[in-house]
């Protein structure tokens, strides 16, 4: 089991955004999660490796609550996405992929700029190593932010709209990693509206309206044979 | 015609005056330069410390006594803290008024450094640090290679602006018998009657040391900004 969520609440202020959630997680499941904008699928995500305090409840990752200190001894495990990639504005790319394997003495720089290159050669930036983000394009920057994360060699990889701040001719390439990704054996967990790669590549799909998950099941289940009118609904306007 | 001549005579050649002006600018360097390294690292400390405290909630005394040394340092006129440290905190000792010229200035400048440095932090996007967490960097490593490198480049612009502040104000100096470019100007003048050179003259000179601290802070400016012009 990756994550037992038992009874996660979230609030900010008065405002209810996670709702007693109670979830598992299994090793190796390809979760999307589809919803309202403002139902707590960031939220929610942004909960699984802490950049968000729960207010209560318990976030159990493998078989260990997750708290600031055990959340640190993990060093990179729960890897995350960014819509808006996140990658450092001050280092080149390659700099970017190897800082936090090198940092955290996970690999030799040797090491690591090897992996960094048989990496980029996979997703054909090779010739843009030496590159700085702002001279890459949005699917190019969000490629690399991948590669980022599979460097540490995740067990889990938190993906928040990883597609929505990319101009629409951009969105493949990055879904196409994503793809390859999805491959391995690794858990992801991706916040999207993007549902191709729901139908496509996810194992499981969970639909969040109000802080709560309004339905949970395979890709079947939820887009064929939606159980509830918001889904329903919800569905149709994607449409 | 000739008095002009006379009086730059009288100002600069008589006696080798000129050697006045030249001991004046040693000591606005010296004071200038090493109250500069004193108020950048003091800045820093100070600019960490608190923002180290925001982000995990430790170290709260240490950052409010940073907060308190800021507050108070903004909060009195640079001349009234030369006093004070010269006439009150070091009066009985026998530190040269040199020494207590950089702590005053280096003290000052530290409590502005430390104020640009937040800002530096604070305009970060939150995401770059929380991309940092993800990828199992600390709190320092995070400083070091993500939230500083880029505070630096974007706060560079300030801190010249901080540091030509800080060469201006070393002329208040004079008030504790330090002989910097102002009081030698002074002491010349006291003796020729003339104002005119020896006004004009400072005035050049703190011109010229401006500029050449404006073009070296554009220098690094530049190369800073590689990579970041977005």
């Amino acid at each position: 089991m990756v994550y037992q969520i038992k009874d996660l609440v979230k609030k900010f202020g008065d405002n209810v955004v996670l709702n007693h959630i109670n979830l598992e997680i299994k090793e190796n499941e390809k979760i999307v999660i589809i919803g309202p904008s403002g139902g707590g699928k960031s939220t929610f995500l942004r909960c699984l490796n802490l950049l968000e305090k729960p207010t209560s409840g318990q976030i159990i990752y493998h078989g260990q609550e997750l708290t600031e200190k055990t959340y640190k001894a993990i060093q990179g495990k729960i890897g995350m996405v960014f819509q808006n990639f996140q990658l450092f504005d001050n280092m080149t790319v390659i700099e970017n992929i190897t800082l936090a394997p090198i940092l955290n003495k996970i690999m030799s720089k040797d090491e690591a700029y090897k992996k960094a290159r048989s990496y980029l050669k996979q997703i054909h930036l090779e010739d843009k190593e030496k590159s700085y983000p702002a001279d890459l394009s949005g699917g190019q920057r969000q490629r690399v932010a991948i590669i980022r994360t599979l460097i540490m060699e995740p067990s889990v990889i938190l993906f928040d709209e990883p597609t929505s701040a990319l101009d629409p001719e951009m969105i493949g390439e990055v879904l196409s990693l994503m793809m390859e990704v999805s491959k391995q054996n690794i858990t992801m967990i991706v916040v999207t509206h993007e549902l191709k790669f729901a139908y496509d590549y996810s194992t499981r799909v969970l639909f969040m309206d109000q802080g709560k998950i309004v339905e949970d099941g395979d890709k079947e289940s939820v887009f064929k044979h939606p159980k509830t009118e918001r889904l329903k609904q919800f569905l149709d306007n994607m449409k | 015609m000739s008095d002009l001549v006379e009086t730059f005579y009288k100002t600069f050649i008589y006696e080798d005056r000129y050697l006045y002006f030249l001991e004046g600018l040693k000591y606005t360097l010296i004071i200038a330069f090493f109250a500069i390294l004193l108020g950048i690292t003091l800045g820093v400390l100070v600019g960490v410390v608190r923002d180290y405290h925001k982000q995990t909630g430790r170290l709260w005394l240490l950052s409010k006594i940073a907060d308190i040394y800021v507050y108070v340092i903004r909060g009195t006129p640079t001349l009234l803290q030369l006093m004070i440290l010269y006439y009150v905190v070091f009066r009985t000792s026998s530190l040269s008024p040199v020494i207590v010229g950089i702590l005053t200035f280096g003290i000052n400048s530290g409590a502005y450094v430390a104020e640009i440095f937040r800002a530096g932090f604070e305009g970060i996007d939150k995401g770059q640090r929380e991309a940092c967490k993800s990828l199992g960097l600390n709190y320092f490593k995070t400083m070091r290679y993500v939230i500083f490198p880029q505070s630096l480049a974007k706060i560079f612009p300030a801190l010249g602006n901080e540091m030509i502040t800080l060469v201006k104000e070393t002329s208040i100096a004079g008030y504790v018998g330090i002989v910097e470019l102002i009081k030698a100007a002074d002491i010349i003048s006291s003796r020729t009657y003339d104002y005119f050179f020896p006004l004009i003259v400072s005035a050049i000179v703190y011109l010229c040391l401006t500029f050449i601290l404006s073009k070296v802070m554009k220098f690094g400016e530049r190369k800073l900004n590689h990579g970041l012009s977005n």
